[in-house]
């Protein structure tokens, strides 16, 4: 890994190296991380709310209890990723990006599980 | 071109890292596209009235969360195609999929107007 680039960069003679303009597309990336964590909340919210409703079980009280682990998971990934983003020489990064798809899925199959009960 | 998933090729040249955040950024909006459609369908199965046809409600529901994964999947698919051009310095992948979707979409409203009109009159 590169030193940091950005307004905390230690080192400026290694921001001459890089590219211009380091910090405003590591921002909006970091952004959209955030953006993407917040409409995770609203599924969870709806995978939530049977839990709630009057005549819940076990059931609808695991699966509220599985969405909201599923929920914490992606919004951790997104922080962890944004702080990556904030700290680091912003590369690729295969692994959150292909553990975000697959909690997706895993909301669409508790939302199954939701819409079966 | 699961393996690819798991093992991205480090061939080719790094590309400038901006055009890999727009990648990535590109991602995360397919992300927020399926995340949409899996809460579409959870709103579907928890607000609208039973419908005249038998479970057509929750079969609209699965639908659409069937829908919302598959898009999570491709656009992981995608991103990894993406990121292989750059670095062999290729055509960016094409793909009919946004199309495809778009008409999928517009289908489901149709049948859901379909519904409400049989419903109404």
């Amino acid at each position: 890994m590169s030193e940091p680039c950005g307004q905390h960069t230690r080192d400026p003679g290694a921001c001459a190296r890089v590219p211009r303009d380091p910090g405003a597309s590591a921002l909006r990336t970091r952004l959209a991380w955030r953006r993407t964590g917040l409409s995770a909340s609203a599924v969870a919210l709806l995978a939530l709310r049977p839990a709630f409703a009057p005549g819940a079980g076990p059931a609808e009280w695991l699966v509220a209890a599985a969405a909201m682990t599923t929920w914490a998971a992606i919004v951790a990934i997104a922080l962890h990723r944004g702080r990556d983003l904030r700290t680091r020489f912003p590369g690729p990064a295969p692994r959150p990006i292909r553990a975000y798809a697959f909690l997706i899925v895993a909301l669409a199959v508790l939302g199954g599980w939701v819409v079966m009960l | 071109m699961l393996r690819e998933w798991f093992n991205p090729s480090q061939t080719g040249t790094t590309p400038d890292y901006r055009f890999s955040l727009a990648n990535e950024r590109t991602f995360l909006a397919w992300i927020r596209t399926g995340l949409a459609l899996i809460a579409g369908g959870l709103a579907c199965a928890q607000f609208l009235p039973p419908l005249p046809v038998r479970h057509l409600r929750e079969i609209i529901a699965i639908l659409l969360l069937v829908l919302g994964a598959l898009v999570a999947l491709r656009a992981v698919d995608h991103w990894v195609r993406t990121e292989r051009a750059m670095r062999l310095g290729t055509d960016l992948p094409r793909s009919r999929f946004p199309a495809v979707l778009a008409v999928a979409v517009a289908a489901g409203a149709v049948v859901i107007i379909a519904a409400v009109l049989v419903q109404v009159f």
